[in-house]
């Protein structure tokens, strides 16, 4: 795909070269009289690159003004740089935690509503009673306990876990980030806040999830052994649980699928989960900060290669 | 015993011969004999059975219009000739009968009850209708007197129950029933009447599954209960707990209203034989079959939690905080969306 997308580029490119040829040769006459060859090659270049920029720009254009939008991410995404959001382990981490935790809602929700029908037929009809849901719930809640821990070593062990869970803290920007967006959507500001890795929103997101896994273990694993507990301890994990089980279900479905599923950007979902990765443009769009961290390192680093290089170049005129 | 035979035979004769016509005539005549309190017939089990008939109470009964024959069917001499049967009240007492005898279908469930298909089944010892009504002295159960009257029937039923009926009389409903108080459930008000089942059978009132709702009746929030200051949300407590929930969704292992507080034997949680006394609590939850690890730590705290109620302490608290964590938090998100859904679609207006 990508040969084929190169392949017509050049082929573009050795057009655009013929016709400058082209607009040169008709204009000789203007021209040739005091002009070198060298000077002759510079206007060309000029030329092919200017015709070679009207070009994508105007192509750009009308994609974007008569092409869905799908054809317009083909177009520009084929040629664009991406950049990896998220690692292959921190990947897994949110298959296996969505796994969970969509096993742990469809056998918790119909507890917290026992006398709607639709609940006992899940558990009556699809689990085959109580026992088994039970026993489900367990499974998942051992999957969730699981990417928990995984979670909290990658954190700490890992270099991208570190560095990632540094830039989570939240910081006074965020709450300026949030007015500056509430005024960007009530019309008060051109455009909403330059964001760096992690936006304060998904900074909210990942920490309603750490709060809401720290409540559905804790009072969960309290449930799971609630002999070994005074009652009020269970019931006080019982009404925790179901509560917050409640809240985190519907977070999920209004908040996160928004965000990934129904947002009219992403619709019908994101792929980021799949590859991790983000393109240039998106980059720019959403983490500019990042992206300009990223570019000024990159900058920065191919200059010093050139100061590491220069000495040598110099020594050899 | 072959002269005191002969001796009726001769008072019959003369009985009878003095006989006086029509209805009220023919009880006279029956009476001659059965008046008489030593007048009794030995079953072949040796069992003596009174065969005196109290013309008094005859005629209090709501049978008093009848004469003897009515239901004595298979009586047409005097002396008898053959063995007397036992009255069979099916005789009036069926949908659609001619004579005015109270029916419907309550009488009916009588054959499908415990009781009916006992005697179905040849038990000799299982109740038919008079064993329960009564014979010459049925009375509309209304009245005082009657079997069926609301106060008299656990003595009814304990005749044959004599166990749960010592139970129940020292407990806190029959303790209260018997000074007379027509608030507490008797037997029939939680086993039914015609249609007592066993209790292993799902169309039993006290079926594991349909108990919590039969104590409802009086414990639910439209019982009587709450007259002798008995919260009436005792049973909605239970639904929205896990035993509660468990037996909604369809779990018989779970505890119910009477794994608890008893059966029969329900008693006050003031009363320290109760099986819900304070000191009690933790043995009862820790019987072998439901929590055998359970520890007087494990027991201890409220039960019947309402956590819409302040007196359930940190549950009411910790239950408002995530009411209002979860609606505050919803309604900023969903605030959040609909303003972000209004600016995309202004930007790609402002775009065109």
């Amino acid at each position: 795909m990508n040969d084929k997308i190169r392949d017509k580029a050049q082929q573009r490119q050795s057009l655009i070269n013929d016709l400058t040829e082209n607009i040169i040769d008709t204009t000789a006459t203007l021209i040739d009289k005091g002009c070198d060859q060298e000077l002759r090659d510079k206007m060309a270049a000029e030329i092919s690159e200017r015709i070679n920029f009207e070009v994508n720009v105007t192509l750009n254009e009308m994609v974007t003004k008569y092409c869905p939008q799908k054809i317009r991410e083909q177009v520009t995404e084929a040629e664009e740089r991406r950049f990896l959001r998220f690692g292959v382990n921190f990947r897994i981490q949110h298959v296996l935690m969505f796994i969970s935790v969509i096993v742990l809602i469809i056998t918790g929700i119909p507890l917290k509503f026992p006398e709607f029908a639709i609940s006992k037929f899940i558990i009556i009809d699809i689990f085959g009673g109580l026992d088994n849901s039970s026993l489900i719930h367990r499974i998942g809640a051992v999957g969730l306990i699981i990417v928990g821990l995984w979670h909290v070593f990658y954190s700490a062990l890992s270099k991208m876990g570190r560095k990632d869970f540094w830039l989570m803290i939240p910081r006074p920007r965020d709450i300026l980030d949030f007015f500056h967006t509430i005024l960007y959507f009530i019309g008060r500001r051109g455009s909403g806040p330059k964001q760096g890795r992690f936006s304060f929103i998904e900074k909210f997101d990942y920490w309603a999830v750490y709060w809401g896994m720290v409540i559905m273990i804790g009072s969960g694993i309290i449930l799971w052994y609630k002999e070994y507990f005074p009652k009020y301890i269970y019931d006080i994990a019982r009404e925790a649980h179901s509560d917050e089980g409640l809240l985190a279900t519907l977070a999920i479905v209004i908040w996160h699928f928004y965000n990934v599923h129904f947002n009219p950007e992403v619709f019908p979902g994101s792929t980021v989960w799949l590859h991790g990765q983000l393109t240039e443009s998106e980059m720019k769009h959403h983490h500019p900060l990042e992206y300009a961290e990223i570019v000024e390192a990159e900058s920065n680093e191919i200059q010093a290669e050139r100061q590491t290089t220069d000495p040598s170049e110099e020594n050899v005129k | 015993m072959m002269k005191r035979t002969i001796h009726w035979l001769i008072l019959l004769g003369v009985a009878a011969a003095l006989m006086p016509t029509g209805d009220a005539a023919a009880l006279e005549r029956c009476l001659i004999c059965h008046q008489k309190h030593d007048l009794f017939k030995t079953e072949e089990t040796g069992r003596k059975i009174s065969l005196y008939v109290d013309k008094q109470q005859l005629e209090n009964s709501v049978h008093a219009e009848r004469i003897c024959t009515d239901c004595h069917i298979d009586i047409v001499a005097i002396p008898h000739q053959k063995e007397v049967n036992a009255v069979n009240c099916k005789r009036c007492h069926y949908s659609g009968n001619p004579v005015g005898a109270p029916e419907g279908e309550l009488y009916d469930q009588y054959e499908h009850s415990v009781h009916g298909l006992a005697v179905a089944a040849g038990n000799p010892t299982a109740p038919v209708c008079q064993d329960c009504h009564g014979d010459h002295d049925i009375m509309l159960h209304d009245s005082t007197e009657s079997k069926m009257y609301r106060a008299n029937i656990p003595r009814t039923c304990g005749r044959c129950h004599i166990d749960i009926y010592s139970h129940y009389r020292e407990s806190v409903h029959g303790v209260e029933s018997e000074k007379g108080n027509v608030d507490v459930p008797v037997c029939s008000s939680c086993h039914g009447e015609h249609n007592i089942a066993r209790h292993e059978d799902p169309r039993s009132r006290v079926y594991v599954t349909n108990v919590t709702h039969t104590c409802a009746d009086c414990h639910g929030p439209k019982g009587v209960a709450s007259k002798y200051g008995i919260k009436s949300n005792r049973t909605e407590t239970f639904e929205e707990s896990f035993h509660g929930v468990a037996q909604q969704m369809g779990n018989k292992l779970v505890a119910n209203c009477a794994s608890c507080h008893g059966v029969h034997d329900i008693r006050s949680e003031d009363d320290p034989k109760s099986s819900v006394y304070i000191d009690n609590i933790p043995k009862t939850c820790g019987k072998p079959e439901c929590h055998p690890e359970a520890t007087v730590r494990f027991a201890s705290g409220q039960i019947h939690i309402d956590p819409k109620s302040k007196e359930s302490g940190i549950i009411y608290y910790i239950s408002h905080f995530f009411l209002i964590l979860t609606i505050s938090t919803l309604a900023g998100l969903f605030i959040f969306i609909i303003m972000d859904l209004f600016r995309r679609a202004k930007s790609n207006r402002a775009k065109k």
